[in-house]
C-alpha cells in the first residue's frame, strides 16, 4: 500500500519537474543563447519479493541541456565571417557616397575645367572667360579638399569605433575568463551548470562578431580561447588585452591589434585575424580606405603637377611668365621604420620631366629597404612588385626619392606620397589677368612658302633655358628639313624626317604640322611678340584632356576608373557578405533545430506532463481509497 | 525536423526585411529612371556612363568653340565679300583714269576715290571678331595686325595658317598671304619703261608664251632709230648676253623671246628703253599706293597707259587672292556645318550608349517592381497567418 503511494508520490514529483523545466523552456523562448532543456527520468531499481521484481516509480536524474559543440562553433565561425564581411561591406558603402558620379561629382569639375580653357582659347582677352577658368578650377580644389576632408572624417570615425570594439573584445574575454571561473567551481556537484554553459557559449559567440577565435576545452570545464590562430585570449581564468598600435612605421593612417600578456607584447597580423567585425574594419582601414586616399591623392598630385607645369611655361596677360595654378599639399617624408639605426631620412618629389614625371604616378605606398647606403629594394605595396636600386636619388613610377643623412643595411622606410595633396589643393592666384593663357613661343610661316603646310599646334612643353630661342625649318624635300638657330642640339640637324601630323620637338616645345611642303620653304618658333591676343598656352591646357594620365587612361577618364574601381569593390563585397551571411543564418537555423524552444513542443510535453501529474494523483488517490476500503472493511 | 520557435520568427523578419529592400530597390529604379544609382550597381556600366558623360561635355566645348570660330570665320568671309566689292569699284576708277578726256585734275579727284577706297580695304584687313581678335592675324598677331606706316603696309603678326581640325576650324585666316603677297605685273614679270624715255611707246604688261623656256632673268629692249627706220635690241641684264639685235619695230607687233611675250605700241625715240624684270610680291595696299602715284603723276599720256595697264593687271591678280581666301572661308564654313551634323549624331549615339548602360528598362522594371510588391505582400500575408499558428491556442 505505503509502495503505490511512493510511486504514485515520485511520479507527482517528477512529472512536476518536467513541468518546471518546461515552464522554464516557455520562459526562456526568446532567450539568446539559451538551449532547451529536458530532465532525464530514470525508473526506480525494482524491489525483489517472491514475485518478481517491482518497480519503485520514477525519480529525475538530472536537467541536460540540448546542446551541441560543433554547430555551436559552427554559428560562432560563421557569424564571425558574416560580422567581418558586413563590417567592411558597411564601411565600403560609405566610401562609395564620397566618390558620386554624374555632373556632381568630382570627375565632372575636373572636365568643366579643362573645357573652361576653350573659351580662352578663343577669347583670349575675354576677362569673363578668364575668370570663369579660375572659378571652375577653384571648384575642382574644393571638391578635392571636400572628398579628402571626408575621408579623413571616415578614419577618425572609424578609429574611434575601432577603439571601442577593442575594449569591447576585453570586456568579453574578462567575462569569458569569469564565467570559467564559475563553471569550474561548479564542476563538482556531478551535474552541468547548463545555464552558464550557455552563458559563455552565448559569450564567446559575441566575441567572434568582433574577433574571430578557436577555442580549447579544458578538463575542468573551462575553455580556451585563441585570437590569430595561436595567441591566446583567454587561458583558463585569465585573459589577455589588445591594443591598437601603429604599424612598424608610426604610420598613423594604419593600425595594428597588439597583444599583451604577462608583460610580452605580441603584435597580431592581420592576415591570420580571419573574420570578425573588428578584423573586417582593420582591413578596410588599413586596405580600402588607404587605397582610397592614395588614389584621390595620386590623381590630385598628377592633375595639380600637370597644371602647374604647363601653367608656368606660359605667359599672363601682361606677357610676364606666369606660376602655378593651383597648390597642393605637401608630400610626406618618407615615414621611418621605428627600429632603424641609420641616419636616412628621405625626401619625396615628383620628377620633372612631364613624360616621366606626373603621368607616370601609380595609386600605390612604397616600401623602401636599404641593403647599403646608397642600394635596395623598393616595393610597391599595392601590387607587391620589388625593384632594385643602386644609385640615389631612386626614380620610381614618376617619383624622385631624394635621400639624405646615412642609411644603414636593414633600414626601412614608407613612403606615402598621397596622404596630403588633396587636403590643401587650392587655386593659386585670384586674378583673371595672371591666367598664363598665351604662349611664350609662336610658330609663324615663311612669307614665300609655296607649300600646303599648315599649323596644327605649337605647344610649349618643358622648361627650357633656349625655349623662346628662334629656330627655323628649312624643308628640303616633301618628307625633310634642315634646323638652323639655337639651342640644344640646334643648327645640327640637317635632313631630318617630316612626318604631317608628327611633332617636331626642339628647345622645349612641340611643333605639329599638317600638309606637304615644297622645296625652301620655311617655318620659324620664335618668341612671342603679341602676348596679349595670343591662346598658344590655352591650347596646350585644353590638351592636357588627352594625356595618358592615370594608368594609361585620358585625364578626363581618370575619375571614372576610380569610382569604378571602388564600385567593384563595393559590388564584390556586397556578394561576399550575401554569402557569408547566408552561410551564418543556415548554419543559426541548423542549431536552433537543436537547440532552440519549440513552443508547440513544448504545448504538448506540458499537456503529456500535466496527464501523468494528474494520473500520478489519481495513483495515490486510489491508494488512498485502497487503504480506506481496507479500513473499512476492518472497522465492521 | 524540430524547429526553435524563435528562430522562426528571426528568420521571418529576416525575409521580411529582404523582401522590403528588394521592393526599394526597384522603387528607386523606377523612381529615379535609372537601372545604376551608385558604382556599384554595376561598375562597368557607371565608368561608361561617366566617360560618356566627359565625352558629351567635350562636344558640347568643341561646338561652343566652333561657333565662335564659325562666326569669325563669317565675318572674315563677310569682310572679303566687302574688300571684293571694293577692289571692283576701284577698278574701275582707275580704268575711268585712263580716258585720254580727262585732265589732270579730273584725274587728281579719280586718285582721291581710289584713295578712299583703298583706306575702306585696310580698315576690313584690321577687322575683329567680337573678342577683339584680328581676322587676319595669321599665326598671332599684334591686336591690329596691318600697320600703316610711311614706310609702307606691314604684316605685324605670324604668317602661316591653322589648320582645321575633324572638331575645329581656324579662328583667323592667313593675313600675310591675303593682303600682303600681291605678285607685281602679270605674276611672271613686270614691264616698265625706262625713266628717260622721251617717245611715245608703251606696253601692254606681257605674256608667257612658253614657261618652259622662262629663264627669271632680267631684260632691257633698246630701241634705235636712224633714219626713220626704228629697230630694237634686247639684252639679257642679269647675263649681260644680246639676245635680240636690230630687230625691225613696228607698233603693235609683239616681241618675243625666252618664253615671253611684250606687246610694245606707239612710237619710241631713239635711246628709249624698255625694262622686263622678273615679278616680285608686292603687297595689296602698297600696290594701291602706286597706282594713284602713277595717275598723279603720269607725265606723258603712254606712261599714263603704261601705268594704268600695270595697274589693272596687278589689282586682278590681287582680287584673285581675295576670291580664293574667301572661297576657303566658304568652304570652312560649309565644313562647320557638316563638323556639326557630325557632332551632334555623336552625341546622341553617346546619349542612347549613356541611356543603354545606365537608364532603367521601365517594361521591365516595372514587371519587377510588382513582382516584388507580390512576394511582399505574400511574406507578410503568411507571417500574419503562421504566428496564429500554435498548439497552444487549441489548449483550454
Amino acid at each position: 500500500m505505503t509502495s503505490l503511494l511512493n510511486i504514485g508520490k515520485s511520479a507527482l514529483l517528477a512529472n512536476q519537474q518536467v513541468l518546471r523545466t518546461t515552464g522554464n523552456n516557455i520562459a526562456n523562448v526568446n532567450t539568446a543563447g539559451y538551449s532547451r532543456q529536458n530532465v532525464q527520468l530514470n525508473s526506480v531499481e525494482g524491489l525483489y519479493s517472491g514475485s518478481g521484481y517491482y518497480g519503485r516509480g520514477v525519480e529525475a536524474a538530472t536537467v541536460l541541456r540540448s546542446h551541441n559543440q560543433m554547430l555551436t562553433r559552427q554559428v560562432a565561425l560563421t557569424g564571425s565571417i558574416a560580422a567581418s564581411d558586413a563590417k567592411r561591406l558597411e564601411q565600403l558603402q560609405k566610401l562609395e557616397d564620397l566618390f558620386q558620379g554624374g555632373k556632381t561629382g568630382l570627375g565632372a569639375a575636373i572636365n568643366d575645367m579643362l573645357n573652361a580653357f576653350s573659351d580662352v582659347a578663343n577669347a583670349p582677352t575675354d576677362l569673363t572667360a578668364r575668370t570663369v577658368v579660375l572659378a571652375r578650377t577653384d571648384e575642382t580644389a574644393a571638391r578635392f579638399r571636400a572628398i579628402s576632408q571626408d575621408l579623413d572624417n571616415l578614419r577618425s570615425s572609424l578609429q574611434l569605433e575601432l577603439k571601442a570594439n577593442v575594449q569591447t573584445v576585453n570586456q568579453l574575454a574578462s567575462k569569458i575568463a569569469d564565467s570559467n571561473r564559475e563553471i569550474r567551481n561548479q564542476q563538482g556537484s556531478g551535474h552541468t551548470p547548463n545555464d552558464l554553459l550557455d552563458q559563455r557559449d552565448e559569450l564567446i559567440r559575441q566575441l567572434n562578431t568582433l574577433v574571430q577565435t578557436s577555442s580549447i576545452p579544458a578538463e575542468d570545464g573551462s575553455i580556451s580561447i585563441f585570437v590569430a590562430a595561436s595567441q591566446p585570449l583567454v587561458l583558463g581564468t585569465t585573459a589577455s588585452t589588445l591594443t591598437l598600435t601603429p604599424d612598424a612605421f608610426g604610420d598613423p593612417y594604419k593600425a595594428k591589434l597588439t597583444m599583451e600578456r604577462n608583460g610580452l607584447t605580441v603584435v597580431l597580423d592581420e592576415a591570420s585575424l580571419g573574420g570578425g567585425g573588428l578584423a573586417g574594419q582593420l582591413r578596410f582601414q588599413n586596405n580600402d580606405l588607404a587605397d582610397a586616399v592614395n588614389m584621390l591623392g595620386r590623381m590630385a598630385l598628377a592633375l595639380g603637377t600637370t597644371l602647374n607645369q604647363q601653367h608656368s611655361l606660359g605667359l599672363d596677360l601682361n606677357g610676364a611668365p606666369a606660376g602655378n595654378l593651383v597648390t597642393l599639399g605637401p608630400i610626406p617624408d618618407g615615414l621611418r621604420a621605428l627600429v632603424n639605426t641609420g641616419s636616412a631620412s628621405i625626401q619625396v618629389s615628383v620628377q620633372t620631366t612631364p613624360t616621366s614625371g606626373a603621368p607616370q604616378l601609380a595609386a600605390s605606398d612604397y616600401e623602401v629597404l636599404f641593403t647599403g647606403a646608397a642600394a635596395g629594394t623598393v616595393r610597391r605595396v599595392s601590387d607587391g612588385q620589388v625593384t632594385s636600386f643602386g644609385a640615389v636619388p631612386v626614380q620610381i613610377d614618376g617619383l624622385s626619392l631624394q635621400v639624405s643623412g646615412t642609411a644603414a643595411a636593414g633600414d626601412r622606410f614608407m613612403i606615402t606620397p598621397y596622404r596630403k595633396v588633396a587636403s590643401a589643393m587650392d587655386v593659386a592666384f585670384a586674378s583673371p589677368r595672371a591666367l598664363a593663357v598665351a604662349s611664350p613661343v609662336v610658330p609663324s610661316a615663311g612669307v614665300a612658302n609655296q607649300g600646303s603646310l599648315t599649323l596644327q599646334t605649337l605647344i610649349p612643353t618643358q622648361a627650357n633655358a633656349n625655349l623662346t630661342q628662334t629656330v627655323t625649318l628649312t624643308f628640303t624635300g616633301a618628307g625633310s628639313f634642315d634646323v638652323v638657330g639655337t639651342g640644344t642640339g640646334v643648327p645640327a640637324p640637317t635632313g631630318v624626317a617630316y612626318v604631317p601630323g608628327q611633332a617636331i620637338s626642339y628647345n622645349g616645345w612641340a611643333l605639329t604640322l599638317k600638309g606637304t611642303p615644297q622645296i625652301g620653304d620655311t617655318y620659324t618658333v620664335q618668341a612671342n611678340a603679341y602676348p596679349s591676343i595670343d591662346a598658344g598656352n590655352a591650347h596646350a591646357m585644353l590638351a592636357i584632356r588627352d594625356i595618358a594620365m592615370f594608368d594609361g587612361a585620358a585625364t578626363t577618364d581618370g575619375y571614372a576608373g576610380l569610382m569604378a574601381e571602388i564600385g567593384v569593390r563595393v559590388q564584390s563585397a556586397g556578394f561576399t557578405s550575401a554569402v557569408s551571411t547566408s552561410i551564418a543564418s543556415n548554419a543559426t537555423a541548423d542549431q536552433a533545430a537543436l537547440a532552440g524552444v519549440n513552443l508547440d513542443e513544448e504545448a504538448a510535453r506540458m499537456l503529456q506532463f500535466q496527464q501523468a501529474y494528474q494520473a500520478s494523483a489519481k495513483i495515490m488517490q486510489v491508494s488512498q481509497t485502497l487503504f480506506d476500503t481496507l479500513l473499512q472493511n476492518l472497522a465492521r | 525536423m524540430r524547429i526553435g520557435t524563435a528562430n522562426v520568427y528571426d528568420n521571418a523578419l529576416e525575409q521580411l526585411y529582404k523582401r522590403q529592400s528588394d521592393m526599394l530597390t526597384q522603387q528607386e529604379q523606377l523612381s529615379s529612371g535609372l537601372r545604376v544609382n551608385r558604382a556599384s550597381d554595376d561598375p562597368i556600366a557607371a565608368a561608361k556612363a561617366e566617360r560618356v558623360l566627359v565625352r558629351l561635355s567635350r562636344i558640347e566645348t568643341d561646338q561652343r568653340a566652333l561657333e565662335t570660330q564659325r562666326s569669325a570665320l563669317s565675318s572674315a568671309e563677310a569682310g572679303l565679300g566687302e574688300a571684293i566689292d571694293r577692289m571692283q569699284d576701284l577698278r574701275e576708277l582707275v580704268i575711268a583714269a585712263g580716258n585720254a578726256g580727262y585732265s589732270p585734275a579730273d584725274r587728281a579727284t579719280l586718285a582721291k576715290q581710289i584713295n578712299n577706297l583703298r583706306d575702306q580695304i585696310f580698315a576690313i584687313a584690321n577687322r575683329t571678331d567680337s573678342n577683339g581678335v584680328p581676322l587676319f592675324g595669321g599665326l598671332g598677331s599684334a591686336g591690329a595686325p596691318f600697320a600703316d606706316i610711311p614706310a609702307g603696309v606691314q604684316f605685324q603678326g605670324a604668317p602661316g595658317q591653322r589648320a582645321a581640325t575633324t572638331t575645329a576650324l581656324p579662328g583667323a585666316m592667313n593675313g600675310q598671304a591675303i593682303w600682303m603677297d600681291v605678285p607685281s605685273g602679270n605674276r611672271t614679270f613686270e614691264v616698265s619703261l625706262g625713266a628717260g624715255n622721251t617717245g611715245g611707246v608703251w606696253t601692254d604688261t606681257g605674256t608667257v608664251i612658253s614657261p618652259a623656256l622662262l629663264t627669271g632673268d632680267n631684260y632691257r629692249i633698246d630701241f634705235t632709230v636712224t633714219a626713220g627706220v626704228t629697230t630694237y635690241d634686247v639684252v639679257n641684264t642679269t647675263t649681260a648676253v644680246p639676245v635680240l639685235s636690230a630687230q625691225p619695230y613696228t607698233s603693235g607687233a609683239p616681241i618675243q623671246f625666252d618664253g615671253l611675250s611684250v606687246l610694245p605700241q606707239g612710237a619710241p625715240a631713239s635711246g628709249d628703253t624698255v625694262a622686263i624684270a622678273p615679278s616680285t610680291p608686292l603687297n595689296l595696299f602698297n600696290l594701291l599706293d602706286n597706282t594713284v602715284n602713277n595717275i598723279n603723276s603720269a607725265s606723258s599720256d603712254n606712261r599714263l597707259s603704261q601705268a594704268i595697264a600695270l595697274s589693272l593687271a596687278q589689282i586682278d591678280t590681287g582680287m584673285e587672292r581675295l576670291q580664293a581666301a574667301r572661297g576657303q572661308a566658304g568652304d570652312w564654313l560649309n565644313r562647320a556645318d557638316s563638323i556639326t551634323d557630325a557632332q551632334s549624331a555623336r552625341s546622341l549615339a553617346l546619349e542612347s550608349d549613356r541611356s543603354r548602360a545606365i537608364d532603367t528598362d521601365m517594361a521591365k522594371a516595372i514587371s519587377n517592381f510588382t513582382t516584388a510588391q507580390t512576394g511582399y505582400q505574400a511574406a507578410l500575408q503568411s507571417y500574419a497567418q503562421i504566428q496564429r499558428l500554435s498548439l497552444f491556442n487549441y489548449i483550454n
